[in-house]
């Protein structure tokens, strides 16, 4: 055994057996350079079977193989319920962010009862003072009902269809638990501005989990900081929308759509 | 890739061949014959191809690909099933287009209705002043009707005449109890059948809990109503009752009359379970 480089790892011969133009030297040896280094063959080679597979003919769907269309094209819309929410997500994803640089989670502020709070106030500001910033929270609250509709009527098609029978019925449970999410993200943001309606609505959250026997009490004071309301029930409910469920649910929502993409969209026959 | 030839034989020698009814699978068919337009790709690379000088485990490992995939191409080769090529509606552009218009569509809805009817913002909290309405949003309606089922809890008291199970607990139960039925469903209804004609109790079961969440988010709003709480209150569940009811008498007679018959030539081919 020799410790020699064998011939086939020999670059710079086979490179000199090609005969290659100038652009060509430069080129491979470029890229030998970086690929020595880095290993980028196995990258490009995942970015070459994305290619393949994104250019791959989609299947004749369920309607156009029985040749259902001109019966069943009135019950598409029902179909494109799902992405509808996500693009609602989406739309509520970014102008959140956007609202996110001017909101302030904070009851500072009020001498006395009933004043207006720091939450509230920055709210009054991005509605007043703010560039764009009554449309830009228009926008978000309005996302926000767009996605609820859109996620409840999706449940209901998914019901009436038999969507979630044999193979499904994991993607069924996890879509209950994704609209449970969904309707404590609403909850949470309700709470956020602190007006009177969201102090009231927190009140009987917290209610509701004292009137749980045994974990009521650490439940109040995981989601709400407590059992009177106050700074610590805003900033959980401010971290609970900004930061925990935003991971959490979109993460639960690629799943979501990963497992329908694995196992196909179940077509009513 | 060579599967191609074995099932058009197949098709071919089977398809003229009179069925129990009296028809051929011919005139039977509704996929509208066989199309065979577009060829099984055979522009992807192997894997072999591919990774034909790598080294150590990688190679193992495609080369155990290369092994599994021939196994597959044996299996299908030997199996009676006949494959049929599929007429593709192609990612791009076309699915990606529609999908984009669709997009733009909806987030330019939003956008309309943001501008349109501009959210209230009302006073700030004021803990030492209870608000005569208390609400949540619309969607959490149904929950909080929920909270307002007073009347039909039952009420179990030991010494002293205290509830043992308050009224607020009781509507926390109610919450798990729906949810979790809610949840259940998948295995709670068994079998294909897919179109509410095929499967009219459960689809009775959907009307009834659609009705339910509606009635439920009524009382939740009940001060908005000008007639007496205790009628609002029957109603909550008189109504559901009756929808599923009248849901269950249509689709029974809709899969008696028409429908079945309009669908015939499917049930043929595949003969309900």
């Amino acid at each position: 055994m020799s410790l020699e480089k064998k011939d086939e790892f020999d670059h710079d011969a086979w490179l000199k057996r090609k005969d290659l133009t100038a652009v060509e030297t430069v080129f491979l040896t470029t890229l030998i350079w970086i690929d020595k280094r880095l290993r980028i063959v196995d990258y490009l080679e995942l970015l070459e079977t994305l290619y393949y597979r994104i250019n791959l003919q989609m299947p004749k769907s369920h309607t156009e193989q029985y040749d259902l269309d001109n019966k069943f094209w009135y019950w598409y819309p029902l179909y494109s319920l799902g992405s509808l929410s996500v693009i609602a997500y989406l739309v509520a994803a970014v102008s959140g962010a956007l609202l996110g640089f001017y909101y302030s989670p904070s009851t500072a502020g009020a001498a006395a009862t009933g004043d207006p709070t720091a939450a509230w106030l920055s709210i009054e500001m991005i509605i007043k003072d703010l560039q764009f910033g009554f449309m830009l929270r228009s926008i978000h609250r309005w996302a926000a009902q767009f996605m609820m509709a859109a996620v409840f009527l999706h449940m209901l098609r998914v019901y009436f269809t038999g969507a979630y029978k044999e193979p499904r019925e994991g993607n069924w449970i996890l879509g209950v638990i994704l609209i449970l999410l969904t309707l404590l993200f609403g909850y949470s943001g309700y709470v956020l501005p602190w007006k009177q309606l969201s102090f009231w609505a927190a009140q009987i959250g917290v209610e509701m989990a004292l009137a749980t026997p045994i974990v009521g009490e650490w439940a109040a004071q995981l989601m709400f900081g407590g059992f009177t309301l106050g700074q610590a029930t805003l900033v959980r409910m401010y971290i609970l929308h900004v930061f925990l469920l935003p991971f959490v649910v979109t993460a639960l929502i690629a799943l979501h759509i990963g497992i329908v993409w694995v196992q196909g969209i179940a077509e009513p026959h | 890739m060579t599967t191609q030839h074995t099932s058009t034989d197949r098709t071919d020698n089977t398809d003229r061949e009179p069925m129990t009814d009296g028809g051929t699978d011919d005139a039977a068919r509704t996929d509208g014959g066989p199309p065979a337009t577009i060829p099984p790709d055979d522009e992807t690379p192997t894997w072999s191809e591919r990774k034909e000088r790598s080294q150590g485990l990688s190679r193992l490992t495609y080369e155990y690909f290369e092994r599994a995939r021939r196994e597959d191409q044996d299996l299908r080769q030997e199996s009676t099933y006949v494959e049929r090529d599929v007429l593709g509606f192609p990612a791009w552009p076309h699915e990606t287009i529609r999908n984009l218009a669709i997009t733009s569509f909806f987030v330019g809805i939003i956008i309309l209705i943001s501008a349109t009817i501009p959210m209230y913002f009302e006073n700030p909290a004021n803990p030492s002043s209870t608000p005569s309405i208390i609400l949540p949003d619309w969607y959490l309606y149904w929950s909080f009707g929920l909270l307002k089922l007073n009347p039909i809890n039952p009420e179990l008291s030991v010494l002293g005449g205290n509830l043992v199970v308050s009224h607020e607990f009781y509507g926390v139960l109610a919450h798990g109890l729906i949810i979790g039925v809610v949840a259940l469903v998948p295995f709670l209804n068994k079998g294909n059948a897919r179109r509410p004609v095929e499967q009219p109790f459960w689809s009775a079961v959907g009307v009834m809990g659609v009705l339910l969440s509606i009635t439920l988010a009524a009382l939740a709003i009940q001060n908005f109503f000008p007639f007496e709480l205790e009628l609002l209150f029957s109603m909550s569940f008189i109504l559901p009752v009756l929808g599923g009811a009248i849901t269950y008498a249509v689709l029974k007679t809709m899969r008696e009359g028409y429908m079945y018959d309009l669908n015939k030539r499917y049930y043929r081919l595949r003969p309900p379970k």
